[in-house]
């Protein structure tokens, strides 16, 4: 029996912010092209290993410097429009008490982390996420709203200048955003990697909405690549 | 088909086509879209502008100094050559009330300006340089611009480079003529005779190899900002 799992507007803003999202990424790195490093001329940076290597091709977006920009600072409103709407969306509609951390979320973590790595049996109990998803889920807001920021400080480093100055000036707030972006991609990958690796069945609830709770990865006790097709622990103990 | 498998394969569509998407210049038809978001983003830019809002490196920065890129769209460094165009002089015109021919003597005896400020390049990249000048405003009160004059346009020896200005950016205190480049007389793979300087705006908005200086009612586009770059390019 299917449930409803996802709001239509927590769906609509997903996908949204997935065009959005991959749009700014592949604009920024095409952007960061035209000088990948960081370094004030005539000055050394100590952070950043790949300095004068260019992100590939295939990972930007907008075609050069100039369609790039364009892009970037058209796509900026969508992203932090979409992200403002959500983020009203979520709190006034109550779908925030399944996102923010509460106690016990970091030992529960640690217990998820430990069935990840066959310590522990059986898979920790939880409500609609689990606790590395709510930490992931809750910290992605706060990214994006940093990622803004930084955005802002690099952007106008003149007119904002204490902003900018706030982040240690024109070339660390260029860094930070840079960092947040790469923040972003690595917890999107893990998202992605979980949905396909543990819960495929999650892809049905943030398109249509609905969600088979007999396919929870609770009741499947599922791990990356283990117990997909598992049916659930009830219906097993129901015929035992 | 049912509702589920269109939106499952709208979905996988949407995906393919921004998988297709990477690192292209995107679909055509969002050019029209882009050019409005760019001159929404003029109108913010410019409420934002303040000539209070100055840009101020910290002590710790040390000068670009020769690590900072010669640019010029000739084929070689832009000399102004004597022999054959006679003496420089930089033209004040447009919408004046006095219309100047300033020799690099007359520019010289007006009240100059050393700052110590950042370098915005469009690429990314910030320096910090010390440039020596006269401020634009002195200059345009010198030529006693009009109030109609809502915009300057910055011509160049360098194959016809020009880049045209708001007037807000142009009077901002930081905004200078620069004949002087750390310390020294300015170069000519930086813009020697005399170059326009400001961290208000992106590099490429500074035209260098200066000749002409023209007020005028309506903006006249420029080099780069003809080819897609933002005109406004305000930092």
């Amino acid at each position: 029996m299917a449930v409803d799992r996802h709001h239509w507007f927590v769906r609509v803003t997903h996908w949204v912010n997935v065009v959005a999202l991959v749009i700014m990424i592949g604009s920024g790195l095409q952007i960061f092209n035209a000088y990948p490093m960081f370094a004030r001329r005539g000055m050394t940076f100590c952070c950043y290993p790949f300095a004068g290597k260019a992100i590939p091709h295939w990972a930007t977006f907008g075609g050069w410097l100039a369609g790039a920009r364009n892009w970037h600072f058209a796509m900026m409103w969508l992203f932090v429009v979409n992200g403002i709407a959500y983020v009203i969306f979520i709190y006034l509609h109550g779908e925030w008490r399944d996102l923010v951390p509460r106690r016990g979320d970091i030992r529960d973590s640690w217990e998820m982390l430990k069935f990840y790595a066959f310590v522990r049996k059986k898979h920790p109990h939880q409500g609609k996420h689990n606790a590395l998803q709510k930490f992931t889920y809750f910290a992605i807001p706060i990214l994006a709203a940093l990622a803004v920021i930084t955005g802002l400080a690099v952007w106008k480093p003149v007119s904002l200048a204490p902003l900018t100055n706030l982040m240690g000036g024109y070339v660390y707030a260029r860094y930070w955003h840079f960092l947040v972006m790469l923040a972003l991609v690595v917890l999107s990958a893990i998202h992605i990697f979980m949905v396909f690796a543990v819960d495929p069945y999650s892809i049905r609830s943030i398109v249509t909405g609905k969600y088979n709770p007999d396919r929870a990865p609770e009741l499947r006790d599922a791990r990356p690549f283990y117990h997909i097709f598992t049916r659930a622990r009830h219906d097993v103990d129901a015929q035992a | 088909m049912r509702r589920r498998d269109f939106l499952l394969a709208s979905g996988g569509l949407s995906a393919s086509w921004l998988l297709a998407a990477c690192g292209s210049r995107g679909p055509k038809g969002a050019e029209k879209l882009l050019k409005y978001a760019m001159r929404k983003n003029e109108t913010l830019e410019r409420g934002l502008f303040r000539h209070t809002s100055m840009d101020a490196p910290s002590s710790r920065w040390r000068n670009a100094g020769a690590a900072l890129p010669k640019y010029y769209i000739s084929d070689t460094v832009p000399v102004w050559d004597i022999s054959a165009r006679g003496q420089w002089t930089l033209e004040v015109s447009g919408l004046v009330t006095r219309p100047l021919t300033l020799t690099m003597d007359m520019l010289q005896r007006l009240p100059r300006i050393t700052q110590r400020v950042n370098h915005y390049c469009v690429e990314g990249w910030t320096a910090v340089e010390t440039w020596t000048g006269v401020r634009m405003s002195d200059i345009a009160r010198a030529a006693g611009a009009t109030p109609d004059a809502k915009y300057v346009d910055f011509q160049s020896f360098d194959n016809d480079y020009h880049e045209s200005w708001d007037i807000e950016s142009a009077m901002h205190p930081q905004t200078l003529i620069c004949y002087g480049l750390d310390g020294r007389m300015l170069e000519p793979g930086h813009g020697a005779p005399a170059r326009l300087f400001s961290p208000v705006k992106l590099g490429y908005k500074n035209t260098k190899y200066l000749t002409k200086i023209v007020f005028m009612p309506k903006r006249n586009g420029g080099y780069w900002s003809d080819q897609g770059y933002e005109w406004y390019a305000g930092t």
